[in-house]
């Protein structure tokens, strides 16, 4: 786990863009989730491991596609038999219970920037940079895609109110920041 | 711009995929003696052809995963996409 966040010089405080005469509670609300684990677990194409029983902090591995979660832990879908494990427990004394013959786990705590942003207008802010369907997508989807030409993936964790979370390579982490917030000023957000 | 159907993902954009070349090219046997020709045939020459093509592609911004496309190179209509050890 990194104490230096990515976003460390960027992420100021305060409100910003179109905010002036709009209720605070209206506005986008954009927060950095840091100081969190995250786990890459690969399943090796020759291992025969059955999965669905497979839990972690009682947490079991979503299907394409589709996250699944508890109140301190978060795991999604990556691509075919790889997912990413987050969580504010330290889940490496469970994570050594998994038998190297099956599964690879890498320990990417450091590599990843995490945005969340919430309000009802975030999803107009993903369309502007990302070809992705987002109207069709719900609570516990997520997927991987592009913002602005860099690859993110996205984490629907709410309906109501609204929210996701995206996350982006850490050394990316100042330039999707700055495409976020570029686009949600002009319905004014609020840092938090 | 392309929609591509991604096996693993469902319909996407293009902007999310990158492009791999003639996916019908095989590679020559293993252990075998291989001729000049038949190496520059393997690494060079490719049929570029106006049609139907077997391609491969890759969702490098999303499940990462390669995977075969038929595709006509003139009107750049999809007519199928497959996983890589799936028939197309
Ligand atoms: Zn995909």
């Amino acid at each position: 786990m990194s104490s230096i966040s990515s976003l460390n010089k960027v992420h100021k405080l305060g409100l910003f863009g179109d905010f002036q005469d709009k209720n605070e509670t209206n506005l986008i609300k954009i927060k950095e989730i840091k100081n969190i684990n995250l786990f890459q677990i690969v399943k090796h194409k020759k291992s025969k491991q059955d999965i669905s029983n497979l839990k972690i902090d009682g947490v079991s591995l979503p299907k394409n596609l589709h996250s699944s979660s508890s109140s301190s832990t978060r795991i999604i879908w990556m691509g075919p038999e790889n997912w990413f494990v987050f969580s504010t427990k330290n889940l490496i004394p469970e994570l050594e219970n998994f038998d190297d013959q099956d599964f690879a786990i890498t320990n990417l705590s450091h590599s990843r920037c995490i945005i969340e942003i919430e309000g009802d207008m975030i999803y107009e802010v993903l369309k502007k940079g990302s070809p992705l369907d987002i109207n069709k997508l719900n609570e516990g989807d997520c997927a991987n895609t592009v913002y602005n030409g860099i690859t993110i993936t996205i984490d629907f964790v709410s309906n109501n109110p609204k929210i996701i979370r995206i996350l982006g390579l850490r050394s990316f982490g100042e330039s999707l920041y700055h495409s976020i917030t570029d686009a949600c000023l002009e319905f004014g957000f609020k840092s938090i | 711009m392309l929609y591509i159907k991604c096996p693993f993902c469902g319909m996407r954009s293009q902007n999310e995929f990158a492009y791999g070349g003639d996916a019908s090219v095989k590679r020559p046997e293993l252990n075998k003696e291989i001729s000049n020709n038949e190496w520059d045939d393997f690494v060079y020459n490719r049929k570029s052809l106006r049609g139907k093509h077997i391609e491969l592609w890759h969702h490098v911004s999303g499940c990462r995963q390669w995977f075969k496309v038929q595709r006509d190179t003139a009107t750049h209509e999809i007519f199928k996409t497959a996983k890589m050890d799936e028939q197309i």
